[in-house]
């Protein structure tokens, strides 16, 4: 095996100059490939753990080790949020004044890309999505679930190891959510990516071969 | 069919979403440029006829009182001049703006019938005013204006004058001007014994001398002479003289009031469009963009608008210069012309005005923490 992709030590996270603790002491460790998701209620801290894995805040103590490189020093944090990490949110997120092909390319303006592949690349990865016949429509003409089949084709655009997604299909009905859901295992399987997914709903989170519950900040299981 | 977006189409989707903003920004920095390019177009246009009229005459120095309120020099010291070794020939004259109709006013020049500034015109038709006359002549653009040939009489401030002959010059500022005998002048601007400037040519500097080192020793020589007098080069005429200097400061002054309004447009609109924008810097940083790419393409943003408006204020500017150049109130300082150094100068303005602008809310939007900036609503 290729080893953890993915280490967290004693990892805190508070706000509020410590009044809230959304972390307190996280231990895990996820393998390349793994496919996780993470479960818990309402305010537990699963937001603030995929942020802290994503690279997208920092925390207030503790590590997170990207193949063993510490995240924030050994790892530039826009780097690895460019290079190696895709996000999926609930509310999609999708720039407003881009049509769904555009919306698609923004993240290769961050990182290197040859400029006459963008669109194409773009294209194919819509195309992979089946929104071949909307790729040319703003954000606000799309339904729901075509909007996080963007959001999706968007967060592959560099090509990353890691797909993390916050409740993807929370703002989705069911026949939408599964159709998500089957198209990120698929993408996890076909291409071996680390999808750490986090969910509310007990099926998706049974779904994943490993489920890891947080309770007040600490992983309960 | 699959564009690809770059950096510069991110933007201008962004400045064309909220068009209308976008329009009133580029309004408030066209006009910003225009004020300059229109004012700060008409002092150079204007010093550039002062500079024709100095070096078609042929003079060396321009001797003029040295202090701000005291515009003349007495006319005992042409003689004093005259008296120094390396001076050839002195001219006294004085130059005043008059009104010749209700509408139109010009230069009038006061010079000795004698004078070598004589060798700049080119008589058309008639002779050359004569000592102790009340004779003038009019340059060819005046002439038309006032619908004058020679043998009619003018009359400049309740006194007649025979208009002599007709001539032409170079400089607007000759061509659409009065010349009359130095004494006329004199008595007519109640300035007996006084002159405003005295032209000097000099001899021939001696071999082996520099010519550089030759006009050093010659204005010193002169400034002993005239104790609180200014011998200034030729070179520097244009651009020192009164008129010149007045119109220089004023333009610039006006316009960068203007500019500094332009500024605040931007910075404003920018701030606004960061502060819209919050959720949106929150997704880009998500995506991978780095702090300097946000901060950019915010500064390339204000950058923009500051291009655009100064486009705007080039046409702008340049409708006001062909404005002037129609006025009969102005019609005889310049010729409405618009040259590269001053284009490029505008240009060059609007789009630092908007990088300054845009600097502010380009720093905060880069600053913007990701997760921070996605919680916003
Ligand atoms: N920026 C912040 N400032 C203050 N408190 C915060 C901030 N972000 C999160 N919190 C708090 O930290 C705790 C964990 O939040 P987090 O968003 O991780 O919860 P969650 O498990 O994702 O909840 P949900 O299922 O509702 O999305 C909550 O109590 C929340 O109020
Ligand atoms: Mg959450």
């Amino acid at each position: 095996m290729s080893g953890p992709i993915l280490e967290v030590r004693n990892l805190f996270k508070s706000y509020d100059d410590g009044r809230i603790e959304a972390l307190r002491g996280v231990d895990l460790s996820i393998d390349a490939g793994e496919f996780v998701t993470i479960s818990g209620h309402s305010g537990s801290g699963k937001s603030t753990l995929l942020h802290l894995l994503g690279g997208l805040d920092i925390p207030s103590s503790g590590s997170v080790l990207f193949r063993g490189a510490l995240l924030g020093s050994a790892v530039n944090l826009d780097t690895y949020r460019s290079d190696h990490v895709g996000f999926v949110f609930q509310a999609f997120y999708l720039l407003p004044t881009l049509r769904a092909i555009e919306n698609v390319q923004a993240p290769m303006l961050a990182a290197r890309h040859h400029d006459g592949d963008r669109g194409q690349r773009a294209a194919t990865l819509l195309r992979e999505m089946g929104m071949e016949h909307r790729m040319d429509q703003q954000p606000s003409k799309l339904s729901a679930g075509e909007r996080q089949r963007v959001a999706i084709a968007r967060a592959l655009a560099n090509d990353p190891e890691i797909l993390l997604a916050d409740e993807p299909t929370g703002n989705l009905d069911s026949t939408n959510s599964a159709r998500i859901m089957e198209i990120l295992t698929g993408i996890q399987k076909s291409r071996g990516m680390t999808l750490i997914v986090v969910t509310h709903e007990d099926e998706i989170a049974r779904a994943a071969p490993r489920h890891i519950r947080i309770h007040d900040g600490r992983i309960a299981s | 069919m699959a564009m690809s977006l770059s950096f510069t189409g991110y933007v201008l989707k962004n400045l064309r979403r909220r068009r209308l903003r976008t329009i009133l920004t580029l309004s408030g920095i066209g006009m910003a440029v225009g004020a300059f390019v229109g004012l700060v177009g008409f002092s150079t246009a204007f010093e550039q006829q002062w500079m024709r009229i100095y070096s078609s005459s042929g003079t060396d120095f321009s001797v003029i009182q040295g202090s701000f309120l005291n515009t003349t020099l007495d006319d005992s010291a042409t003689a004093k001049i005259r008296a120094l070794p390396m001076v050839a020939q002195v001219s006294p004259t004085i130059f005043n703006l008059m009104d010749v109709t209700p509408d139109v006013n010009a230069l009038v020049y006061g010079w000795n019938p004698n004078a070598f500034e004589f060798n700049s015109l080119k008589i058309l038709a008639g002779q050359r005013v004569r000592n102790g006359q009340r004779e003038v002549m009019l340059g060819d653009m005046l002439a038309q204006d006032l619908n004058k040939k020679p043998g009619d009489t003018l009359e400049l401030q309740g006194t007649e004058f025979k208009v002599t002959a007709i001539y032409h010059a170079a400089s607007t500022l000759e061509a659409a001007a009065i010349v009359m005998p130095l004494g006329q002048l004199q008595q007519l601007s109640g300035m007996d014994g006084k002159v405003s400037t005295i032209d000097v040519r000099l001899r021939p500097a001696p071999a082996g001398e520099s010519q550089e080192t030759y006009l050093k020793q010659a204005q010193a020589a002169i400034q002993a002479a005239i104790p609180g007098a200014r011998a200034v080069p030729a070179a520097e005429r244009a651009s020192s003289n009164q008129f010149v200097k007045l119109a220089q400061t004023s333009a610039w002054g006006t316009s960068l009031l203007a500019l500094l309004i332009g500024i605040l447009g931007i910075a404003n609109t920018m701030a606004m469009s960061v502060f819209e924008r919050t959720r949106e810097i929150g997704i880009l940083r998500a995506l991978g963009w780095k702090q300097w790419q946000v901060l950019a393409h915010i500064e390339v943003e204000a950058a923009l608008l500051g291009l655009g408006g100064g486009m705007i204020g080039i046409g702008l500017g340049w409708c006001a210069l062909c404005v002037l150049a129609a006025l009969p109130q102005t019609a005889s300082f310049f010729v409405a012309n618009l040259q590269w150094p001053l284009l490029v100068k505008a240009l060059g303005i609007a789009i630092l005005a908007g990088l300054i602008a845009g600097a502010l809310p380009a720093w905060r939007a880069g600053k913007l923490s990701p997760v921070d900036a996605l919680r916003c609503d």
